[in-house]
């Protein structure tokens, strides 16, 4: 051994090494064991291909964050704050009684109906009462996820106040208690106590969004494109569905699960600079309904609907 | 540079930049192989440009922060894999390993700077796992050629590593 070439001896160790043998012969071999404790840190050299694409998706990322990154955002809201449709005020009503909510804020806009700010805990949702218009503008009804500290008392409310009981509540195997409740519009309120050390998870706050998709996964992978979501949980079962994930857009948490019969809403999304994301969404498949201009209210918004069937209302405050 | 960042998240590259061989060279150690280990870096990387603004500086090293975010990124995919599912995260580096890591780190960034063929061959060699007959083909040297530049481009690294270290 002690003829054969430096050469071939040190080729041979870092066949062993690369193939994940043992390679501790090399270390009685004075000549070539430094090279040796090189080539074995070697194995851990990171593929340039690989760093150079993580750096671009990176650079995308941040550029969507700076696009995203609202800094005006009004007192309250977060990136993502839902906007329900429905006739009339029974809506705000039900919140007030169920949820303790608390209006905030509340304008008539002769000829587009009646524009309603509620406050629930942490959270703040719009409400869109069409009123005379409601033939023109079918209701959308969506789905939320509710973190109270009490889900029995606030379920017996929701019951209480007219809601019908989509499953009673009980303790999931996803950390909560729960129960489900339909009021009379068709949305969901999947009413919880986290079963963890808070009421509220320390991810969410108050009212989650529930979005309902029958591919979670392409899903997401719209939102990631469009919006800058990152994926913060999934939970996928043998076969691919998704009954449950968690993206983050902007500082706003939002749920999914599927398959499941869409229930398209309509949410606004306050960014810093809605042409960005607008065309942004646009590339990842968004389907404009209204490109990017000032609106009567002094806001720019832009409106686009997701693949799911989702409206988005892309503002800048 | 990481006020400059939480202001403006397009200088989060430069951060990207100074750490991502420094993330890769720890989790590598623990993730068992390269695929994972290139999930898991890029997991790193994309929470922490989410966490960015909630980082605070209070003293704590931002290559720590990092670090911790792996620990935790790498007992995600423990979980995931369904192995050790009830080990805590592992340990972010003491001071020895954090020494060992820099190590790598310089390393990296000497084979980066390697003459061109030297690099390729430690590319195929160690990244693709390619035989030297492979190398030699995909070259066109001979396989005694692709040896000699092997122990070539070995002996500068440690000649390099010398200097560094």
């Amino acid at each position: 051994m002690a003829d054969e070439r430096l050469t071939d001896r040190l080729d041979r160790i870092i066949n062993a090494l690369v193939a994940g043998g043992d390679a501790t012969a090399a270390l009685r071999d004075a000549e070539a064991a430094p090279l040796a404790r090189v080539a074995a840190d070697l194995r851990h050299y990171p593929r340039r291909e690989f760093t150079t694409q993580l750096r671009a998706q990176l650079e995308g990322r941040a550029r969507m964050a700076t696009a995203l990154a609202a800094r005006n955002i009004r007192a309250g809201f977060t990136t993502v704050t839902p906007y329900v449709w429905v006739p009339d005020r029974g809506l705000a009503d039900f919140l007030v009684r169920v949820f303790d909510a608390v209006e905030t804020s509340v304008a008539d806009n002769p000829g587009h109906g009646t524009h309603r700010e509620l406050r629930i805990g942490s959270s703040m949702l719009m409400i869109g009462e069409t009123g005379e218009l409601a033939a023109r503008a079918p209701m959308r009804p969506v789905a939320f996820h509710v973190f109270v500290e009490d889900a029995d008392a606030v379920f017996a409310r929701a019951l209480a106040a007219g809601g019908t009981s989509l499953g009673e509540p009980a303790d999931r195997s996803y950390g909560e208690r729960s129960g489900y409740i339909r009021d009379q519009y068709g949305d969901h309120w999947y009413i919880a106590t986290s079963l963890g050390p808070s009421a509220v998870p320390e991810a969410l706050r108050t009212v989650t969004p529930f979005l309902h998709a029958q591919n979670v996964g392409e899903y997401i992978g719209f939102l990631q494109r469009a919006f800058g979501a990152v994926e913060e949980a999934r939970h996928e079962i043998p076969g691919g569905a998704v009954p449950y994930a968690r993206v983050r857009i902007g500082d706003a948490a939002v749920e999914m699960g599927g398959p499941a019969d869409p229930m398209p809403g309509a949410y606004f999304l306050y960014v810093a600079d809605v042409d960005v994301v607008y065309e942004q969404a646009i590339a990842a498949g968004a389907k404009s309904l209204s490109p990017p201009a000032v609106r009567p209210s002094g806001d720019r918004i832009a409106f686009v609907e997701d693949p799911v069937g989702n409206h988005w209302y892309i503002a800048r405050s | 540079m990481i006020e400059a960042a939480q202001a403006d998240p397009a200088r989060f590259l430069e951060l990207y930049d100074r750490h991502v061989d420094r993330v890769y060279a720890y989790v590598s150690r623990r993730a068992g192989s390269r695929a994972p280990a290139e999930d898991i870096t890029s997991a790193v990387f994309e929470q922490a440009l989410t966490k960015l603004p909630t980082f605070e500086w209070r003293g704590v090293p931002f290559a720590a922060w990092l670090f911790r975010i792996a620990a935790n990124a790498l007992a995600d995919h423990w979980r995931r894999e369904e192995r050790n599912s009830h080990e805590p995260p592992p340990d972010v580096p003491d001071e020895r390993e954090q020494y060992d890591l820099e190590q790598r780190v310089s390393l990296f960034r000497l084979v980066d700077r390697l003459p061109e063929t030297q690099r390729q061959v430690i590319q195929m060699r160690f990244v693709e796992d390619r035989s030297i007959r492979d190398v030699a083909a995909a070259l066109d040297r001979s396989e005694g050629a692709v040896k000699q530049l092997q122990l070539r481009a070995l002996e500068n690294l440690r000649k390099g590593m010398g200097h560094h270290g």
